[in-house]
C-alpha cells in the first residue's frame, strides 16, 4: 500500500510501486487532465507539481513520491469553474486563446504556474528557460509567452481574486468525485 | 442580402426539417436518393426520427445544439463553423452547444465525397451550407412567431439573441417557437446576410474550446474510459513489411495482470499484442516478449532511396503536369542555364497525443472511440478488421491532440478492432512515442531537379522542375475507397481499393500530392515544364500538414530566389514583376515588405522572403535570421495571408503562428532516416520538435476582403523554410538545397 496526497485528498493505493505517477493519477484516480506524450521526460505533457515543484510524472515511479503532495491541473481550480474561479494563469490562457489542439496545455499551465510562484515577474529569457522542457506541437509558444506576462501582470496588480493562491490548491471541498474515494486498487 | 449561392446547393434537396420527439426543431441534411441503404448508421435511428445526420437542433428549453461534422484537432474548426451558424441564427456563438458527429453520408466533405477533415477545407466547404442551415432555421422561427401572433407575413419581425422580436417590442424565444417551426417545410428562397450585416463573421475572437482545454476537462481519445476496460500495447515489426519469425511469449503471459498475448496482422503490419489490466502492466510484459523478426526482401536505407530517386530522374520522362510555351526550344536557345538539385527528407507527424483507440465489441456490435480525422474511414478500418458489418459499428469522435494529417490513416483503429474483436471486452490501445515515431505514414522524401534558362537578352526565359516522389494516394486508398461506398459488402473492399488505384479519377481527385505547388508555379516565365516522376521506395507515406506544397513550396521559392540573384535583382522586386497576373499575391508581397521593413533587417539579422499559394490561400513571409558561425536563429517572421473573408481573425492568426512553428521544426530538425527498412528515430531526443527558446516573434497580417473563405490550417507552412533559407543565403552566400537546413 502506498499513500499519496493528490489535490489535497489522501489516497492509499494498492498499485505496483514502479508504476509511473502519471498512469496512477490518470487510470487509478481517474484524473485525465495530465497527458502522456513521450514517456521519457522530454515533452512535459505530464507535468504535475510535487510539493509545488514541477515534475515529469511519466518517468516518476509511484514509490518515489510516496507520502508526498501532488497537484494536477484539476487541482488548480474547482471542477466546472466559472471564468472568475480560474487561476490567473488559466485566465490569461483563456483571454489570449492560447490552446490549439490543447493536448500539451495542462503541462504548460502547470510549468507556468510553478514559474510564477517562484518568479512573479519573469523576463522573456526566464520564460524561455523555465518553459523549454514543454513541447507544443501546434506551436502556441508566442501566446504562451504573452500569457505568462499577462498572468504576472494580473497577479502583481493584486486585483485578481485568485492571485494570492496561484499555484496552491484552491480548496479540498469541490474536488471531482473520483478523487474522493479512500481506497483504490488497480489490478 | 446575398442571394448568389453556389449552384450545387439546391435548397430543396439539401435541408429537411422535422420535429424532435421531445418537441422542438431538428434541421437535417437530406440524403441523396441512393443512400437509403445503411440507414442504421446514417440517421434512421428510430421510427422516422432523423438523428445522426442532423446539423441543428433547437429544443423547447432554448438549447441550441450544433452537430459538428468536422473534427477539432487544434485548427479552430469548432469555433469557425459555430460562428457561421450563429451569424445567421442570430445567437451568441458561445451559447451554441456542440456535439461531434458520428458517421453519416450527410457529413461527407463535399470536396472529397468522404467524411474527412483535411486539406484545409472545413470553413471553405461549409461557408454556405452552414450559414444556409442557420438562416433557414431563423426564417422558420419567424414564420412560427407570425403564426402565433396571427400576422400575414414576417416583415415586422427580426431575430436577435435567440428571440424573435416584433416591431411592437414583444418577443418569443426560439425554444417557445421550435415545435411550431418544426411543422413547416424548409423555405426555398432564404437569403443569407450580406457582409455589412455581419455581427460575428470577421469579428468573433473567442476560442470556444479554450476553457475546457485550460482546465484539463477536454476528453481526448486517450482519455476515454469504459467499465472493465483492458489495456493493449503492440510490438510491431521494425522494418516495413517485416513479419514475426519466432515468438516466445511465455514470460510475458506469466507477468502480473496480463490477460492475453497474441500475434496480429492489421493495416498491413505484423505485430504481437499484449493485453493487460493496466497500461503499465502491459508495457512491462511487452519487455518480456522474445521476438525474432523476419526482415522483408525490400528493406531500403535512406541512401538507397535517394539513389533510386536519382536513377528515376535520370531515366524517366515522367508525367508532364505543366507545359507553357516550349521549354526545349528555350533551352536550345539559352545563352546560359541555372541548374540545381533539391532534396527533402521523410518527416513524421509527431502529434503530441500518440495514436490510440478504444473499442468495445460484444454481441450487440462494435463501438469505437477514436481521435480520427475521418469517422467514415475509421468505420471501414474497424469493419475490415473484425466480424462486424459496417451497420453494426458506431464511431465516436473525440477531441484530438494534434492531427496534421496523421489521423487520416486509420491503422490504430484497425489494430484495436482486431484486439477487441478477439477479446470481446472493452480495450484501449496506446502507442508510445517510440512506436509513434517508427510507424508513421511519413511526409514523402523527394528529389527535385530544376533548370532555368537565360536568353540572349540576359533575361530568364524558361523554368523546368522535375520531381521524383511516390503517390501518397496509393497508401490511403484501402480505407478511402470503401468509405465512399459504405453500402458495398465487405468482400468488395479490396476490389474498390484496387479500382481506386487504377482509376483514381473516379473515386477521388487525381493524386496531385507529388507536384501540387510545382505545376502551378505562379511566375510569368514564357516556357515552363513541370514533370512528375513516380518513384516508389516502399515506405508508408501519408498526408503531412500542407502535403505536396510542403516540399514544392521550399523548392520553387528557393529556386526563384536563386534566379533573382542570378539576374542581380532584389528577390522581392523580382517576384513582384513576375506576379503581374496575380494582383492578390502582389499586394500581399507589398504588405509583408512594408510590415517587415524589407531591406532593413533587425540588428544582426538578414532577411529572406517567400510567397506560396496552397489550399487557395496566398501566404507571404519574411524571416529575419541571425547567423553565428554554423548556427543560426530565426528572430522574427512577418506573415501576410489572403484567405478571403476572415471568419475568425484570431483563429487565422493562430493557424499562421502554428504553421510557422510547425514548419520551423522541419526546417531546423525534421529528418526521418531509414536503415534496413526501419526508421532510426524514436523519441524527441533524436526527432526534435521546436521548443520555446527557438520560437521566433511572429507578426501576422490578414488581407481584408470578402472573397469566399479559403483554407488556413496548412497554408502557413510552405513559405517558412524557403524564407529562412533565402535569409541564410543573404547572410552567408550559402545556398542550402536540403532540409533540414545546415550551414557548412
Amino acid at each position: 500500500m502506498i499513500r499519496l496526497t493528490v489535490n489535497g485528498v489522501e489516497h492509499t493505493l494498492d498499485v505496483e510501486g514502479d508504476t509511473p505517477l502519471l498512469w496512477v493519477v490518470r487510470d487509478v484516480l481517474g484524473l485525465k487532465g495530465s497527458k502522456f506524450g513521450c514517456g521519457a521526460g522530454l515533452c512535459g505533457a505530464c507535468t504535475m507539481h510535487l510539493n509545488g515543484q514541477p515534475i515529469r510524472t511519466c518517468i516518476m515511479p509511484l514509490s518515489a513520491v510516496a507520502g508526498q503532495n501532488i497537484t494536477t491541473i484539476e487541482g488548480l481550480s474547482p471542477a466546472n469553474a466559472s471564468v472568475q474561479q480560474l487561476t490567473p494563469v488559466q485566465q490569461a490562457w483563456l483571454e489570449l486563446n492560447v490552446p490549439q489542439c490543447g493536448y500539451c496545455q495542462s503541462g504548460q499551465i502547470m510549468a507556468a504556474t510553478a514559474l510564477l510562484a517562484s518568479n512573479p515577474n519573469p523576463s522573456d529569457a526566464d520564460i524561455d528557460n523555465a518553459m523549454s522542457g514543454n513541447i507544443c506541437r501546434c506551436g502556441t509558444y508566442p501566446r504562451i509567452r504573452s500569457a505568462i506576462h499577462k498572468a504576472a501582470g494580473m497577479m502583481s496588480a493584486g486585483s485578481h481574486p485568485q492571485a494570492a493562491r496561484n499555484g496552491e490548491l484552491f480548496s479540498e471541498v469541490t474536488l471531482p468525485q473520483a478523487a474522493n474515494s479512500e481506497e483504490l486498487s488497480h489490478g | 442580402m446575398d442571394k448568389s449561392l453556389n449552384s450545387g446547393l439546391s435548397r430543396r434537396s439539401f435541408l429537411k426539417a422535422s420535429a424532435l420527439s421531445s418537441g422542438g426543431l431538428l434541421l437535417s441534411v437530406a440524403l441523396p436518393g441512393c443512400a437509403a441503404i445503411g440507414m442504421k448508421n446514417q440517421g434512421m435511428v428510430s421510427a422516422g426520427e432523423w438523428q445522426s445526420n442532423a446539423w441543428l437542433r433547437i429544443d423547447t428549453d432554448n438549447r441550441i445544439t450544433f452537430i459538428l461534422d468536422r473534427v477539432e484537432m487544434g485548427q479552430g474548426t469548432y469555433t469557425g463553423l459555430v460562428t457561421l451558424l450563429a451569424e445567421e441564427l442570430e445567437v451568441d456563438p458561445a451559447l451554441v452547444q456542440v456535439e461531434f458527429a458520428g458517421v453519416g453520408s450527410a457529413y461527407d466533405n463535399p470536396l472529397y465525397k468522404l467524411q474527412i477533415t483535411g486539406g484545409s477545407t472545413s470553413v471553405a466547404s461549409s461557408f454556405k451550407r452552414i450559414r444556409l442551415a442557420g438562416a433557414s432555421a431563423r426564417e422558420m422561427l419567424k414564420q412560427a412567431a407570425a403564426q402565433v401572433w396571427a400576422l400575414d407575413n414576417t416583415s415586422s419581425l427580426h431575430c436577435d439573441n435567440g428571440q424573435v422580436i416584433h416591431s411592437s417590442g414583444k418577443t418569443l424565444s426560439y425554444g417557445e417557437l421550435a415545435s411550431i417551426a418544426a411543422t413547416f417545410s424548409v423555405p426555398e428562397d432564404t437569403a443569407l446576410k450580406s457582409p455589412d450585416e455581419y455581427r460575428y463573421i470577421g469579428k468573433y475572437n473567442k476560442r470556444l474550446d479554450a476553457q475546457q482545454k485550460v482546465t484539463g476537462q477536454a476528453v481526448y481519445g486517450i482519455d476515454v474510459e469504459l467499465p472493465g476496460m483492458l489495456y493493449a500495447v503492440i510490438s510491431r515489426a521494425p522494418a516495413f513489411g517485416g513479419t514475426v519469425k519466432t515468438l516466445d511469449s511465455s514470460a510475458a503471459k506469466a507477468a502480473s495482470g496480463v490477460v492475453d498475448v497474441f500475434q496480429l496482422q492489421a493495416a498491413g503490419r505484423s505485430g504481437v499484442a499484449v493485453v493487460a489490466r493496466s497500461y503499465w502492466q502491459a508495457r512491462k510484459a511487452q519487455q518480456l516478449l522474445q521476438i525474432k523478426w523476419q526482415t522483408p526482401e525490400v528493406a531500403p536505407s535512406s541512401d538507397a532511396i535517394f539513389a533510386q530517386y536519382a536513377r528515376d530522374l535520370d531515366n524517366e520522362d515522367g508525367e508532364q503536369v505543366r507545359d507553357d510555351g516550349d521549354f526545349s526550344a528555350a533551352a536550345e536557345q539559352a545563352a546560359s542555364t541555372l541548374s540545381a538539385e533539391y532534396q527533402l527528407p521523410y518527416l513524421a507527424h509527431a502529434t503530441l497525443e500518440p495514436q490510440n483507440c478504444v473499442v468495445k465489441a460484444d454481441a450487440d456490435g462494435m463501438e469505437v472511440w477514436a481521435p480520427t480525422q475521418s469517422a467514415s474511414m475509421a468505420r471501414v478500418a474497424a469493419g475490415k478488421h473484425s466480424r462486424y458489418s459496417l451497420d453494426d459499428i458506431v464511431i465516436h469522435t473525440t477531441w484530438i491532440g494534434g492531427g496534421f494529417g496523421r489521423r487520416i490513416l486509420q491503422d490504430y483503429v484497425a489494430e484495436c478492432a482486431v484486439i477487441a474483436d478477439r477479446l470481446q471486452q472493452p480495450v484501449k490501445l496506446i502507442w508510445n512515442r517510440e512506436e509513434d515515431t517508427a510507424h508513421d505514414w511519413y511526409r514523402p522524401a523527394s528529389l527535385h531537379r530544376l533548370q532555368a534558362t537565360i536568353g540572349a537578352d540576359g533575361k530568364a526565359s524558361g523554368w523546368q522542375h522535375r520531381i521524383a516522389h511516390p503517390k501518397v494516394f496509393e497508401w490511403f486508398v484501402g480505407d478511402a475507397a470503401p468509405a465512399q461506398y459504405p453500402f458495398m459488402p465487405k468482400f468488395m473492399f479490396p476490389m474498390l481499393a484496387s479500382a481506386g488505384k487504377l482509376g483514381e479519377g473516379i473515386l477521388a481527385p487525381k493524386d496531385s500530392s507529388g507536384y501540387e505547388g510545382a505545376n502551378d508555379v505562379p511566375y510569368a516565365l514564357d516556357n515552363i515544364d513541370v514533370r512528375f516522376i513516380h518513384s516508389e521506395p516502399g515506405v508508408p507515406v501519408g498526408y503531412w500538414r500542407s502535403v505536396g506544397f510542403s516540399h514544392n513550396g521550399f523548392v520553387t521559392e528557393s529556386f526563384i530566389d536563386e534566379l533573382a540573384h542570378q539576374q542581380k535583382q532584389d528577390p522581392l522586386n523580382f517576384r513582384l514583376e513576375l506576379l503581374a497576373r496575380h494582383p492578390r499575391a502582389q499586394s500581399l508581397l507589398r504588405r509583408v515588405a512594408q510590415l517587415a521593413d524589407w531591406g532593413r533587417p533587425l540588428p544582426g539579422c538578414h532577411q529572406g522572403v517567400a510567397i506560396h499559394k496552397s489550399f487557395n490561400t496566398w501566404v507571404a513571409q519574411i524571416a529575419d535570421v541571425q547567423v553565428e558561425g554554423k548556427t543560426f536563429s530565426v528572430k522574427r517572421v512577418v506573415c501576410a495571408v489572403d484567405c478571403g473573408q476572415a471568419v475568425n481573425p484570431d483563429m487565422i492568426r493562430a493557424q499562421m503562428e502554428g504553421g510557422i512553428n510547425f514548419a520551423l521544426t522541419a526546417a531546423l530538425y525534421g529528418n526521418i532516416t531509414l536503415k534496413d527498412g526501419a526508421v532510426q528515430q524514436s523519441n524527441f531526443h533524436d526527432y526534435a520538435l521546436l521548443r520555446m527558446p527557438e520560437a521566433p516573434q511572429i507578426v501576422v497580417d490578414i488581407a481584408d476582403n470578402q472573397y469566399d473563405p479559403t483554407g488556413v490550417g496548412e497554408p502557413g507552412v510552405p513559405p517558412l523554410a524557403p524564407a529562412v533559407a533565402n535569409a541564410l543565403f543573404a547572410a552567408t552566400g550559402q545556398r542550402l538545397r536540403r532540409l533540414p537546413l545546415q550551414l557548412a
